[in-house]
């Protein structure tokens, strides 16, 4: 196949869609990050086990999709705060060891208990985004329109919205209510926070509640993209989160999407370009790792608290 | 208000200890502040002056008698022990760096549920003309002074029985740290706010304060009224440079 | 049992002894091992001490230097591909690819770890976390004859074998149908003990000073002129070349070496074993090869009816139940296993240092025969404990079960802590009436526990040779 910029704008979708989503999940490891320090390596794994809730509320109790997503959604948020209040408040944060430790062994026994449970089997899912609903002029029913020459799906659409949606709500709750000023307190400055009255592991709870909360949301709509769920579906879409938010600035809820979103981009580019012009179909997924790898170890290079992220100075 | 004859109390402290790790720190303290009044505890580095407010709030490990307007708070956590209207501003920042002014002054009240937090901010603004003009900028990138005005108005947002301040004359020019303290002496006698300061700058502080303690290794080795500390040769030559 | 057992003087006789002791144990441990052990089980052993290996290469980053690296198993692939490439495709021997294997570990280090540790904290953790999860893919990259050396998705298979040369066929365990695994053993004993050395030389000389400075406090370090980037970064990259080296090790065991042996949950074994083990401690990562490896053994074995649910060890389980003990011993051990063995030998005997003036900073107990004392009703409950212990946990062994097993072994372990704390109170005793200088001391109640306690534990003693011969014999 030779370079043909026709088919660049397909590839442009799809890499905005995929970016979207490492940056749902990158912004559930940052709203982490941002309170605690910490990087929570279960992050991928609960959002696994909410993905699957939706599983079983839609496809096997026959739930409506979105109702079944908003529950799995509330469950997981659950279930983040008891795991903040049971296995991350007793230990020091300024001590990362223990808690990565706990945030592993999470990973361990969340992986394993889907896998005796689901098996290791990949299970459909619906895409709550497969085709354009019928009240659109000119489009209902049809799963993608032309721009620019290509096929833009309802699926990209619908996820961007979802995304912006989120956000938007994520940025209503930290900026106009009580809590979000007590988490954004918390982020900032621990012991003052806790001098003006914050209940500092109340609000860290709330922080871990909102992260799962979001990390279902991704693995729920990454799951059409990879035919539906399974135990492992999580594990590369958290190493591509992980990478966009070191990319964006691990304390940058904003960089931490954007980071996100140009990983997907530069993958899709990136690897339309080498996979099939230069080298061919096969390498594409080994090359869209290695691209992602590279590119963190670049940007570090250079900015070592990443694209949008802010030093902090340390005394002695 | 009806606790008003309790608040005559004021603070009390009764054998006071506190510790790091196996390091003893306080070695039972007594102390008072009278409601109304404002004292002052003066010591030198490591004396345990920060660590008397930080036992106060239930920030380390310590142990004793604590109470405020006659109650008992020294179980309580410290989020509890500002819910009673205790404010702490601690040493150095006790700022949000990543927050704008106006946020800092917004969390200051968050254990008010009143409908008149944006008053009292705009109240401040007044006061502090300086943080008006910065309202939407990050507290982070305020001067140390700015910093130190922010801390004391976002503690009093709060609208406290007792303020607690350590040691606001730390990293100050001379002229801000009089016009800081003249605004403390003017609180203090419009609003009759109860103080505890922890000062090292002991003129300043005496001339402030209505009672003062002077603590060494943790110990308290001198109390007595402001004036007659003053006069005190111990304290003139250890404190005073006389 | 607060107060210790025994209280003695450092560099005493008693202390002595009890170290001599140690030493014992962890030379029978040795020796026992390609003895008494299924060729299976040698096999398992093999891995352990492999993983050992290479856990001391992340501990020497992670505890050593106090930054979160989670990605050595990318470093291990890497020594056990270019071991087998050069062994099968090259015909080189183990040994000559030993320098080479440590040497492109180290290398990659440096270029890992140039860009890696400018960062701070979790970024670290972030990109040896890409590292190892691009590993298992890159080796299946066709291109530049990646493919063709590593075997791309099929693996690399390793044939030459290794085998014993005839002077070294006295090595015990060596001989016949055993010679494989039992030699491979020896090999990576021989590896291990040397690293070991290094390791410890390593870590008590001045770059290795200079290493712990940082791990304790960066700036300070800093400022007292420590160089950061180039001791963090050749601190890593002799961290890499140990885990490249670990590679070799598991290339000369296994004789077979693909890409999916080394993904990103080898490196999470890697942390646990490191963590369960003790951060920061030598002992530590080699207990927490064992561990890995044998306690994921023993998971795939349990099976537990809960009525409707049957939790079955032997599946994808095992993982969670590993997950669960690592949330555990972060809970309630966090020194890991090797605090835990501190404080257990702390109850039972205390070392006191000596002053300069030669007396001991603390009383210590008398070992005189015949004296009173209160800790020889101690050594005497132990006297009588230790064998009955034993016999219990050997009847409970011979019931095969695998739970009545384990408290088997919770009591036979039981009973090697504490009976080298018997023969101490009690071997002084035993001396003294061989000799038949005191024999009017065997009347008093003290010396009588004392003697029990020394024959106590040479019926341990007895018992291990016993064991060791019959074992040994019956092959």
């Amino acid at each position: 196949m030779t370079w043909n910029f026709d088919i660049l704008p397909d590839f442009v979708f799809n890499g905005l869609s995929l970016g979207a989503i490492y940056g749902t999940v990158a912004l559930s490891l940052v709203l982490i990050f941002k309170a605690t320090t910490l990087i929570n390596f279960a992050t991928g794994e609960l959002a696994m086990i909410g993905a699957f809730m939706v599983y079983v509320l839609h496809m096997e109790q026959g739930l409506w999709l979105w109702l079944s997503i908003l529950i799995a959604m509330i469950i997981s948020a659950g279930l983040g705060a008891l795991i903040e209040r049971t296995l991350t408040r007793p230990f020091d944060p300024a001590d990362h060891l223990p808690v990565v430790l706990i945030t592993l062994g999470l990973f361990l026994i969340f992986n394993a208990l889907a896998g005796d449970i689901w098996n290791y089997q990949v299970r459909i899912l619906s895409n709550p985004f497969g085709k354009f609903p019928s009240w659109v002029p000119g489009l209902g029913g049809d799963r993608f329109v032309m721009v620019l020459g290509s096929r833009l799906k309802y699926q990209s659409i619908g996820i961007w919205v979802t995304l912006a949606l989120a956000l938007f709500l994520l940025g209503l709750i930290l900026n106009r209510t009580k809590m979000g000023l007590a988490f954004r307190a918390v982020s900032s400055n621990v012991e003052s926070a806790r001098l003006v009255g914050v209940h500092t592991g109340r609000t860290l709870g709330f922080g871990w509640a909102l992260a799962s909360a979001f990390g279902t949301l991704g693995a729920v709509l990454v799951a059409p993209q990879l035919g539906g769920v399974n135990p492992n579906m999580m594990a590369t879409i958290l190493i591509y989160a992980l990478a966009g938010a070191a990319l964006g600035g691990l304390d940058s809820m904003g960089g931490a999407v954007m980071g996100g979103v140009l990983i997907g981009l530069i993958q899709a580019v990136l690897v339309m370009w080498l996979g099939v012009v230069v080298m061919g179909q096969a390498y594409m997924s080994i090359l869209q790792l290695a691209a992602a790898f590279v590119l963190i170890l670049i940007v570090l290079l250079f900015r070592p608290s990443g694209l949008f992220g802010s030093r902090r100075v340390e005394r002695v | 208000m009806s606790d008003d004859v309790i608040d005559e109390v004021g603070l009390v402290a009764r054998n006071l200890h506190a510790s790091y790790g196996a390091v003893e720190v306080l070695r039972g303290l007594d102390f008072e502040v009278a409601q109304g009044k404002v004292s002052v505890i003066l010591g030198a580095n490591g004396a345990g002056k920060t660590t008397t407010l930080r036992a106060i709030c239930n920030m380390c490990n310590s142990s004793g008698d604590v109470t405020l307007g006659g109650q008992d708070i020294s179980r309580l956590g410290t989020a509890e022990i500002v819910r009673r209207g205790v404010a702490h501003v601690p040493q150095g920042r006790g700022t949000f760096p990543e927050l704008s002014v106006n946020d800092n002054l917004l969390v200051g009240a968050y254990v008010r549920k009143d409908k008149e937090v944006n008053d009292d901010i705009d109240r401040w603004f007044e006061i502090f003309p300086r943080l008006a003009e910065r309202k939407e900028q990050l507290a982070g990138s305020l001067s140390g002074g700015e910093q130190q005005m922010l801390a004391v108005a976002r503690a009093l947002m709060s609208r406290p029985k007792l303020l607690l301040l350590d040691e606001p004359s730390l990293g100050l020019a001379p002229l801000i740290i009089e016009d800081l303290f003249t605004r403390f002496i003017n609180l203090n006698k419009e609003t009759g706010l109860t103080m505890l300061v922890v000062e090292q700058n002991a003129n300043l502080a005496l001339d402030m304060a209505d009672f003062g303690y002077v603590i060494e290794s943790g110990e308290i080795t001198l109390s007595g009224p402001a004036d007659q500390l003053k006069s005190d040769p111990a304290v003139q030559e250890a404190y005073l440079g006389a | 049992m607060s107060s210790p057992l025994v209280v003695v003087a450092k560099g005493g006789a008693e202390h002595k002894r009890w170290q001599y002791v140690q030493y014992l144990y962890l030379a029978s441990f040795v020796l026992l091992v390609p003895v008494v052990l299924q060729p299976f089980e040698i096999g398992k052993m093999n891995r352990a001490l492999v993983l050992s290996v290479a856990i001391l290469a992340v501990n020497l980053v992670v505890g050593f230097n106090g930054m979160l690296a989670l990605g050595h198993s990318a470093f291990m692939g890497v020594g056990a591909f270019v071991t087998a490439s050069l062994v099968q495709d090259e015909n080189w021997d183990f040994w000559m690819a030993l320098p080479v294997v440590v040497m492109v570990g180290f290398v990659l280090g440096i270029l890992v770890g140039l860009p890696a540790l400018r960062v701070k904290g979790l970024y670290l953790a972030l990109i040896t976390i890409a590292q190892a999860t691009v590993f298992p893919t890159l080796v299946n990259i066709d291109e530049l004859g990646i493919a063709k050396r590593t075997g791309g998705p099929n693996g690399k298979g390793v044939s030459e074998e290794v085998i014993a040369p005839s002077y070294f066929e006295w090595l015990p365990g060596v001989d016949g149908a055993r010679g494989g695994s039992a030699y491979r053993y020896w090999c990576i004993i021989l590896i291990l003990g040397i690293t070991l050395l290094l390791v410890t030389n390593y870590i008590r000389s001045r770059p290795g000073r200079a290493v712990l400075a940082i791990r304790d406090n960066e700036a300070g370090a800093a400022v007292y002129g420590v160089n950061l980037p180039v001791v963090k970064t050749v601190n890593f990259a002799i961290s890499a070349g140990l885990g490249s080296l670990a590679g070799l090790m598991w290339c000369l065991d296994k004789g077979f070496v693909a890409g999916q042996d080394f993904t990103f949950l080898l490196a999470v074994d890697l942390i646990i074993g490191l963590v369960i083990g003790g951060v920061g401690t030598l002992q530590g990562s080699l207990l927490g090869g064992l561990f890995v490896v044998w306690v994921n053994d023993l998971t795939k074995r349990i099976t537990i009816p809960l009525g409707l649910y049957t939790l079955n060890g032997d599946g994808p389980l095992a993982k969670a139940i590993f997950g669960l003990i690592l949330i555990l011993f972060t809970f309630f051990a966090p020194g890991g296993i090797v605090s835990l063995a501190k404080s257990v030998q702390n109850k039972l005997i205390k070392v006191v240092p000596i002053r300069p003036d030669g007396t001991p900073a603390e009383d210590v107990d008398s070992f005189d025969p015949g004296m009173e004392s209160d800790r020889a009703q101690s050594a005497m409950k132990l006297a009588i404990l230790g064998p009955v212990l034993l016999t219990i946990g050997w009847l409970l062994m011979n019931v095969n079960n695998l739970i009545v097993g384990c408290v088997a072994f919770g009591l036979r372990f039981s009973i090697l802590v504490t009976a080298p704390v018997a023969m101490l109170v009690g071997s002084n005793e035993l001396k003294a009436l061989l000799a038949g200088r005191r024999p009017e001391s065997i009347k008093a109640q003290a010396s009588m526990a004392r003697l029990l306690g020394g024959l106590g534990f040479l019926f341990v003693l007895l018992y291990g040779l016993w064991l060791f011969k019959t074992q040994y014999s019956s092959r």
